[in-house]
């Protein structure tokens, strides 16, 4: 029995009493409908029961009288627990005392749909900027974008008081903000941290500069519309957000993809994989000082460029994947080339891998820095390369094959060091990797159709679909209504869980090992947040003040 | 694990004198482009029927339909546009498509539009050059 | 010395201020080629023929920039500390001989290796006041690593450099150049290659780049900087790398001596020099290069731990050797 049906057998056995819904439409996915407060008890039992089990993400959805919350477990396939609270008066227990890593996603429902949790540590807001109005809750259904033009008072004077450095009461410890802008986040966050000399004592984030709005956004385009919106999440792992977005919808739908098109969109997400881990050991190279590493390694990840340019019509926006298949085919010369460039980048890739592990100024920076051992690593439910470097194999073209995955043979990539190191030895040997499902796919494509005509209209329902983008487990979450738009979307991109690794992960070490944490555990700052502004109609769009005003007195500390 | 070295890369860093440079002069240089490049839309304004389907599925919402020569034609907003084509897939009578050309950069805004009546002129003169082009 | 009209040009043009600057900017010109030809790129290629007046248009938009002083800090400590480096640093080059003497003619004495040892401290310590005076917690940090890696690794460099003083028997610097009929490079090569690292780590390059570490705390010590400031700071740097490229050169390499065709000493001279210390460059860049940045407990640890006892051990070396090349040196 696999982990899935174990899982099933689990909770059926034991909470048939809690059970008010049971439902398994599709292979490896459960939805099961709890009675009031008894999503605690399930989520226990999982977590004895069930290896590895993890909480992808939590959900929220406004039903019209209630408010219905999700909780998505990873065990072999993807469980979801769902629980209903009323609108009125929506308040919950925590579960962060049982999973700690389920922190942020709590903090999320309780920013923008305004559920209560009790118990929770921190209960602050994550996404929207401080100064946003109470009671004001943007995925609720009947929030209308123009409804607050004035978003509270203008925080100027406030973001004086913050310096970038106030010497504490202690004395000693010196709070160094790093982030909005700083030149070691490509994409602005902000962490604060409490240094004491050269030694990190603390550290607070605050993400939410790049929300843009997205779930709210996609439930007012259309399906097919919304895969180009879900595409632009991310410009790294693209593909594995339109992978991700066309699989819940083709579930909803009851659509069967060709075979063909399932091993075309394969080969596009390895290709996106390759080229984005690529892209983090060069930036690994530059947060290390190694200019010279970054310059090559960038160099040699054009031909991966070259061909998805030449597949897709684009180096990065791929665009090729639509609802019930992919919209471009393998053009005659593609694949003599692509297996020549793949041989190319091979070559390469061996080569940094031997850097990677051999070079002795690389390996005195990342040996032993930034330490997670396996234990925190699940309680923290962290995704995708941060958990196989701490020896955690999950990886979910293994665990819940989608796509063609079923068919190629690979192997999981896991390494037991839980350092820095290892974090990114486990990318360099997955390009490796990557680089062979690609030959393989390309030697077994079947011939067939590209894609199956789909209506604009879906049926009504709701389906879960996780892919492995490549910084982690990607989850999306799609409702439908039985009309052409959909009822809610909910992602939640990997670099999310890994970042509550982060505080766990950097207490006790150097200022100067910062970068290298950071670079190990990549991350993709555009898929964490989501809303900046929204547009509604023609042209009418505007800008939350997005001044941060933190005042660091009032901080407890992220867990 | 493996043992450490020294530099590993030192005789790699080394040969990369004698190579010559990865990077190209652009735009002294021109840069070989693709074919099946999503680049700037070309429209057939004698195949159009004026269906608006290219208006209602475009993701952006970056084309309006304008009256041309008494048909309405569309006009496309290259500052929304997002490039997927999505438009060139509805259009029944395939009266969009798609070129390599990416260099769209102007200084002025108003600039950035791709009219029916720049492919009205150049209906009456058949180029080679469009040809060539088109995906 | 008599201040008269060879005194003047000597000292403003040629070998002096002028020529000098002229030199740095085509230093720096060289050392990003270099640098992008060893990542594969081209480097600058469009401000004149190969983009060699690149360093000039980057000078004259660093001066044509707004200038903004925090209001808190000390206004005198905060515009005076990048000059004093500045001109310590070109005062310290007024000692290296590049065309056979010194720029202040017949100014060199017995001990001017000392004095010019002193300079350079002196002006790192103009660049750590610029950091401390600038109120900022990363420019705090940053002047702070310069300090701890500066003192630490000025140390090695002067106990090396006393290795081609002994074999020279003298402790001017013409002298040391003049005195080298087979480059010392060659007769006591550890104490060459020990004193190329130890110069790595007072230039602040790769693998010790720590001060200048952009990715971790902005721009260190300039981080307050903008404007003319900045391009004075960013002048003391590489004047600061044109002296270390320069120091290698006259001490291990014969300085500007070479052989010398139709009698155009001096020519010949200058030209020698250029072609040695761009020779330094490249070394140095390449050593730069192949490496990460260590982390500044590490940058400590190696230079008490390791470099300051292979540095005594290469000294001792030296004085064991010194009779056998006797012979060589005459």
């Amino acid at each position: 029995m696999n982990k899935f049906e174990n899982a099933v057998e689990v909770l059926k056995n034991n909470l048939a009493d809690a059970i008010v819904e049971f439902r398994v439409p599709k292979p490896r996915k459960a939805y099961i409908l709890l009675k009031p407060e008894r999503h605690r008890d399930a989520i226990s039992l999982l977590l004895k029961h069930v290896e590895n089990a993890e909480l992808s993400t939590i959900t929220g959805t406004d039903l019209g009288n209630e408010i219905e919350l999700n909780y998505h477990m990873a065990c072999g396939g993807t469980v979801t627990l769902k629980n209903r609270v009323s609108r009125e008066k929506p308040v919950i227990r925590t579960i962060t005392d049982i999973l700690p890593g389920a922190n942020l996603y709590e903090r999320e429902v309780f920013d923008l749909l305004g559920v209560i949790f009790v118990g929770h540590p921190n209960l602050k807001r994550l996404m929207l900027p401080e100064n946003w109005p109470k009671g004001n809750y943007p995925l609720r259904r009947d929030w209308e974008p123009h409804a607050n033009q004035e978003s509270g008072s203008n925080s100027e004077e406030t973001s004086q008081k913050e310096s970038a450095g106030e010497l504490d009461d202690a004395g000693s410890i010196i709070n160094v903000v790093v982030g909005p802008q700083h030149p070691v986040l490509h994409e602005p966050e902000r962490f604060s941290f409490k240094v004491d000399g050269e030694t990190v004592v603390d550290v607070e984030m605050r993400l939410g500069y790049v929300h843009r709005g997205i779930e709210k956004a996609a439930e007012r385009m259309m399906f097919f519309q919304d895969v180009f919106l879900v595409e632009r999440i991310c410009g790294i792992c693209n593909a594995a957000h339109t992978t991700c977005f066309c699989q819940a919808v083709e579930d909803i739908g009851n659509i069967d993809t060709p075979p063909r098109a399932l091993y075309l969109r394969t080969i596009i997400h390895e290709l996106n994989r390759v080229h984005s881990h690529l892209l983090l050991l060069g930036v690994a190279g530059h947060l290390l000082g190694f200019e010279a590493l970054f310059q090559h390694v960038w160099r040699d990840r054009e031909p991966i460029m070259d061909l998805v340019e030449r597949i897709t019509g684009n180096r990065l926006m791929s665009g090729f994947n639509t609802i019930g298949g992919v919209r471009r085919d393998l053009g005659p010369n593609i694949v003599a080339k692509a297996r020549k460039n793949v041989e190319e980048v091979r070559k390469r890739a061996k080569f940094y891998k031997t850097v990677f592990e051999e070079d002795l100024t690389l390996r005195l920076r990342t040996e032993g820095i930034g330490v997670l051992s396996k234990s925190d690593a699940l309680k923290l439910c962290v995704a995708g390369p941060v958990a196989r470097g701490s020896g955690i194999a999950v990886d979910v073209r293994k665990d819940d094959p989608y796509a063609a995955y079923g068919e190629i043979p690979f192997n999981v990539i896991c390494y037991k060091e839980c350092d820095t190191w290892a974090r990114l030895m486990v990318r360099a040997e997955e390009v490796l990797e990557s680089l062979d499902i690609i030959d393989y796919a390309l030697n077994h494509i079947p011939g067939g159709r590209l894609r199956v005509r789909v209506q604009r209209k879906q049926p009504e329902g709701e389906a879960v679909s996780r892919v492995e983008a490549p910084r982690g487990e990607l989850i999306h979450y799609v409702k439908s209504d039985g009309t052409a738009y959909p009822y809610r979307v909910k992602v939640r991109s990997p670099t999310l869980a890994n970042l509550v690794a982060f505080p766990e992960i950097i207490r006790g070490a150097y200022i100067a090992d910062i970068p290298a944490v950071i670079g190990s555990l990549d991350p993709c700052f555009s898929c964490t947040d989501r809303m900046v502004f929204l547009d509604t109609q023609k042209g009418q769009r505007w800008h939350w003040s997005l001044d941060e005003v933190n005042n660091s007195k009032n901080r407890n500390g992220l867990i | 694990m493996a043992k450490r070295r020294l530099p590993v890369l030192i005789k790699d860093m080394g040969l990369c004198i004698f190579k010559k440079p990865f990077t190209r002069e652009y735009p002294a240089v021109k840069v070989e482009v693709p074919e099946g490049y999503r680049g700037r839309h070309i429209f057939y304004p004698e195949k159009c029927i004026s269906c608006g389907l290219c208006e209602r599925d475009c993701p952006a919402k970056a084309i309006e339909l304008v009256e041309v020569s008494g048909k309405r034609m569309p006009k496309f907003f290259l500052d929304r546009c997002i490039f997927c084509y999505q438009c060139a897939e509805s259009c029944p009578r395939e009266a969009i498509k798609f070129s390599t050309n990416f260099e769209m950069s102007t200084t002025e805004k108003e600039e950035l539009l791709v009219t029916p009546e720049e492919f009205i002129s150049k209906q009456k003169v058949t180029s080679d050059e469009d040809k060539q082009h088109v995906a | 010395m008599a201040f008269d009209l060879i005194f003047i040009v000597r000292t403003l043009v040629f070998p002096g201020f002028l020529f000098l600057l002229v030199l740095v900017l085509f230093f720096d010109w060289f050392e990003r080629k270099v640098a992008a030809r060893f990542q594969n790129r081209m480097g600058p290629t469009y401000t004149g023929p190969l983009g060699i007046l690149q360093p000039i248009a980057d000078y004259i938009k660093l001066f044509s920039k707004e200038d903004i002083t925090p209001k808190q800090t000390n206004k005198l400590l905060f515009v005076a500390a990048p000059i004093l480096a500045f001109s310590l640093f070109v005062f310290a080059l007024f000692f290296i001989p590049i065309d056979g003497s010194n720029v202040i003619l017949n100014s060199s004495f017995e001990g001017d290796l000392i004095l010019v040892l002193l300079l350079v401290t002196l002006a790192n310590f103009g660049i750590f006041l610029s950091g401390w005076a600038s109120l900022n917690p990363y420019s705090g940090i940053g002047a702070t690593r310069v300090l701890t890696q500066f003192l630490g690794y000025d140390i090695p460099l002067i106990i090396l450099a006393i290795g081609p003083a002994f074999l020279a028997k003298s402790l001017s610097i013409v002298t040391i150049a003049a005195k080298q009929p087979l480059p010392f490079a060659f007769l006591i090569p550890w104490s060459c290659v020990l004193f190329v690292i130890a110069l790595q780590a007072e230039l602040e390059k790769d693998p010790f780049d720590i001060p200048h570490a952009e990715t971790e705390i902005v721009g260190g010590y300039e981080t307050e900087y903008s404007g003319r400031k900045l391009a004075f700071i960013k002048l003391s740097e590489d004047f600061q790398f044109l002296f270390g490229a320069a120091l290698v050169t006259e001490l291990f390499l014969g300085g500007c001596h070479g052989p010398v065709l139709f009698g155009m000493t001096e020519l010949w001279h200058v030209i020698w020099f250029m072609v040695k210390t761009l020779g330094v460059v490249f070394v140095l860049e390449y050593v730069g290069n192949v490496s990460a940045r260590l982390r500044i407990d590490q940058v400590v640890h190696g230079n008490w731990k390791l470099l300051i006892p292979l540095s005594i051990l290469s000294l001792a070396l030296t004085v064991i050797v010194e009779p056998l090349l006797r012979s060589v040196i005459g």
